[in-house]
């Protein structure tokens, strides 16, 4: 069942593999400083930033409430979430969906993002099918089932060709996951080339809550408040202090620092 | 009048490098500052490239504390021609303002600022230090809290809000303040030692419980920190010397503060090492401590 190993012409490594490479990373370096031209600035309302620091406290008052005195958190819970007035069940903001089709800033958005990211593919992937073809460019480590055939080796009509081998447009697409790790590297973490991540984005955006629903953000942290207990992180620090000598080495030092440097 | 690098031998790269580890330690050395930042950008500006704007900025604010109203009009202008209409740099410019006690003309500025961006936190803070600087401590609380209502997570407004009760004798409402910057910094036995102090001050048997602990705290984060040492041994001692308390708890405080004692005069030693002046500062320790414990019992 083994079948005789192929020996492809170097060339194809000089002219088509590393060609294919250097052409998807500038293309990814492009995109990247296109995509910070066309950025448009974020403004945020006095509300959302006010929402979302109140939020924060709520949860720093849960994590880290037990450094402070019983009847100082027990203070803070009440004001959270007391029944008639506490904050989180007093507050009720407008929650206005931003959908695309009435907020017209995130259509503007959308479409930047299909333009810089999804055109440029859709491009390059036609034109490298179009130059490359003809020819089997690189063979995957792993074996694959027949059914990959049409889609990873198009333009080789061989009916008996493995289905490792692939044409020039896979070895695109591969590299174009691949090279993310580059692009962390040369352009730092956040970078406009990222586009697995923007197409991670795009489709966990459309079920995850949007930025104004913070009712929601509202119910789900009281509730959790309302399960957190106060543990009194000072109960037996004396104890735990004088259990042993304070360790005062190197406390005075004869050098004094002089001047400025 | 020698020039810095002169002075100390250094290189111009040094010297930036100083500048921006001040920078990033917030450090407040307005002098230094002044001094090394001047001859930077007087001898070497072509070479620091886009560096020069955050030190124009550096340099223009510690120009001020140190009344170089020339210094910080020259980085002013420079800034001003780079960045136009800039909100940083318009709070700059209102700082100089203030510098020179034009405190309309300052509240004008920041007004403007926050017309164009209501959620600018800086222009907001210089409207209530102006109200400080102009010894209005009340309106200033009043405007701070208010403040805080809409920005819970400033830290750096919290700690000044407990300043100012402090100054108001207010210290239940500076402990509150406190309590905040210690659910969010728990590390920082800064905050432990300042919330046990103010305790101590609002005095109390709870209160004075309530120093003790977090006087411990403070220690338990840094075992250096002699300040909270002092006030262990004295809010033990206190504690101890009440009429109020049971024999349990006395023997205990007691217990602690003989601890303390011992502590304090373990760093003493160790601090002279047996020098002359030292042998007198342990021995006016000892008294000190003697005197405390004679009074209690």
């Amino acid at each position: 069942m083994a079948e005789p190993e192929l020996l492809l012409d170097s060339n194809i490594r000089l002219w088509v593999v590393l060609p294919i490479v250097f052409i998807t990373f500038l293309v990814g370096v492009i995109r990247h400083y296109v995509s910070i031209l066309l950025q448009s600035d974020k403004k945020l309302t006095l509300e959302q930033v006010s929402d979302s620091q109140v939020l924060i406290r709520s949860r720093i008052l849960r994590e880290n409430g037990k450094y402070i005195p019983k009847q100082s958190f027990l203070m803070r819970k009440f004001y959270f979430n007391n029944q008639e007035d506490g904050f989180f069940k007093k507050t009720k903001r407008k929650v206005v969906p931003p959908s695309p089709m009435t907020d017209p800033s995130m259509l503007t958005d959308m479409m930047k993002g299909n333009v810089t990211n999804v055109l440029p593919m859709i491009l390059i992937g036609g034109w490298i099918n179009w130059t490359f073809s003809g020819f089997v460019t690189t063979k995957v480590p792993f074996p694959l089932t027949l059914r990959f055939k049409p889609m990873l080796q198009q333009g080789i009509e061989l009916l008996s060709l493995d289905a490792s081998w692939v044409s020039s447009a896979s070895w695109y697409f591969l590299n174009v996951f691949g090279l993310r790790s580059m692009y962390s590297l040369i352009l730092g973490q956040d970078n406009g080339a990222d586009q697995s991540r923007i197409m991670q984005e795009q489709m966990s955006g459309a079920a995850m809550a949007m930025p104004a629903d913070t009712n929601k953000a509202f119910k789900a942290e009281w509730e959790a408040l309302e399960l957190t207990d106060h543990q009194w992180a000072l109960e037996s620090v004396e104890e735990e202090l004088m259990s042993r000598e304070l360790d005062l080495d190197g406390m005075f030092s004869r050098e004094l620092p002089t001047g400025i440097f | 009048m020698a020039s810095v690098s002169e002075m100390y031998d250094v290189t111009w790269e040094e010297m930036r490098d100083k500048l921006r580890k001040w920078r990033e330690d917030n450090h407040r050395n307005s002098e230094q500052i002044v001094d090394v930042a001047e001859e930077l950008i007087n001898e070497h500006a072509s070479k620091l490239g886009d560096d020069i704007w955050i030190i124009y900025e550096q340099v223009m604010i510690a120009a001020l504390d140190c009344s170089r109203d020339d210094l910080a009009w020259t980085c002013l202008q420079e800034l001003k021609k780079q960045f136009p209409g800039s909100q940083r740099v318009k709070r700059l410019g209102g700082m100089r303002l203030e510098a020179l006690e034009k405190y309309e003309e300052a509240g004008k500025q920041y007004d403007s600022i926050l017309q164009e961006d209501p959620t600018n936190t800086a222009a907001r803070k210089r409207k209530i230090s102006i109200l400080k600087a102009q010894g209005k401590n009340t309106d200033a609380i009043r405007e701070l809290n208010e403040y805080l209502e809409l920005f819970v997570g400033d830290q750096e407004a919290w700690h000044e809000l407990s300043d100012l009760y402090i100054n108001e004798h207010d210290y239940g409402k500076a402990a509150f303040c406190l309590e905040e910057l210690m659910m969010t910094n728990p590390h920082n036995h800064l905050y432990c030692e300042q919330y046990a102090e103010v305790k101590y001050t609002q005095g109390g048997l709870e209160n004075l419980e309530l120093s003790r602990k977090y006087f411990a705290q403070a220690l338990k984060l840094n075992n250096r920190n002699m300040r909270a040492l002092f006030g262990l041994y004295m809010s033990a001692s206190h504690i101890a010397a009440s009429p109020k308390v049971n024999a349990a708890v006395k023997k205990a405080n007691v217990k602690y503060a003989a601890w303390a004692a011992n502590q304090i005069n373990r760093a003493y030693q160790l601090a002279g090492r047996g020098t002359k002046e030292n042998k007198c500062s342990v021995k006016a320790v000892e008294e000190m401590l003697e005197s405390m414990q004679i009074t209690m019992s």
